[in-house]
């Protein structure tokens, strides 16, 4: 357009700036939509209840001493987490003996997406 | 550029374009999308609600009674409808207290899994509670709360021993 005719420099000029702004908020809104989406994913994936609600009957159902109402115990809370809320669970406990003065439980739990591992000690 | 005239107006023009972007770009950016992601941020508070709720019902005053929440599902063995009665005025009193006078409107449906037979593994769940004056219609939208408890009365397929059993509860408001 240089010497052939100079009119209208300045139009040509903002509508540059125009498009390129409007090129570039509209990555910006793009992103924004992915970005919500998986964190969504991430936070509805991530069985914090369950894992805290387990965990607190696993070390509740330690105080049973008796071996077969525990074991029965045990296997409810297999059976059922597995069947109602598609968590394999797994957990044993080693009460006081000899020396040694505290419970241990190891406790395993996998859904598939998270794993979660502990070795609880009582205090 | 042929001449230099009109440079004062060009700086100024380039500026008030730069004023009118930053405009819309605070025009857009205090509006927000609401994407179908973002559901789950009222589902997450809701679900918070019903938990909180639950394990302030199975959390016993001392070491040596047992949970609200216990003896409710214990009850409901031999009393279906005082259990119902109880857990109905306990939980809709929890979740739906709010500031001021007016309480918040959650329904609930409440269900109790346990362990049928010892041998095969299955299970079987019946009903703890409802709200009593609603029903869960195709439009509610409702999240799942649980809570573990360890019942000690009769379940079938045991004598006498102390039941792990599952209370779920749907959870939704209108």
């Amino acid at each position: 357009m240089a010497r052939l005719n100079e009119d209208a420099q300045w139009i040509v000029l903002m509508g540059f700036v125009v498009s390129f702004s409007f090129f570039f908020l509209a990555m910006i809104l793009n992103q924004s939509t992915v970005v919500g989406q998986t964190t969504a994913e991430s936070v509805v994936e991530f069985p914090k209840n369950d894992i805290r609600d387990v965990r607190n009957i696993i070390i509740n159902s330690s105080y049973i001493t008796d071996n077969n109402k525990f074991a029965v115990i045990q296997q409810d809370i297999t059976t059922l987490s597995l069947s109602r809320k598609g968590a394999v669970v797994s957990y044993s406990v080693t009460h006081p003996t000899g020396l040694d003065t505290y419970t241990h439980i190891t406790i395993h739990y996998n859904n598939g997406v998270t794993e979660y591992n502990e070795n609880w000690t009582s205090s | 550029m042929v001449n230099d005239e009109g440079q004062l107006y060009t700086i100024e023009g380039v500026a008030a374009g730069m004023i009118m972007l930053f405009t819309t770009y605070l025009v857009l950016g205090a509006t927000s999308v609401y994407t179908p992601g973002d559901t789950h941020i009222s589902d997450m508070q809701l679900e918070q609600i019903g938990t909180d709720a639950l394990v302030m019902m199975n959390t016993p005053v001392n070491g040596t009674v047992k949970s609200n929440l216990t003896e409710i599902v214990e009850t409901s063995r031999i009393n279906a409808t005082a259990a119902d009665e109880t857990f109905n005025t306990t939980f809709l009193k929890y979740v739906n207290e709010r500031t001021g006078s007016e309480s918040d409107n959650l329904h609930y449906m409440a269900d109790v899994t346990y362990r049928s037979d010892l041998t095969d593994n299955s299970i079987t769940s019946y009903q703890l509670a409802c709200t009593h004056n609603r029903i869960m219609n195709a439009g509610d939208h409702p999240v799942r709360v649980t809570e573990w408890v360890i019942a000690d009365k009769q379940f079938p397929g045991s004598v006498n021993h102390p039941r792990a059993v599952l209370v779920e509860v749907l959870l939704w408001r209108d």
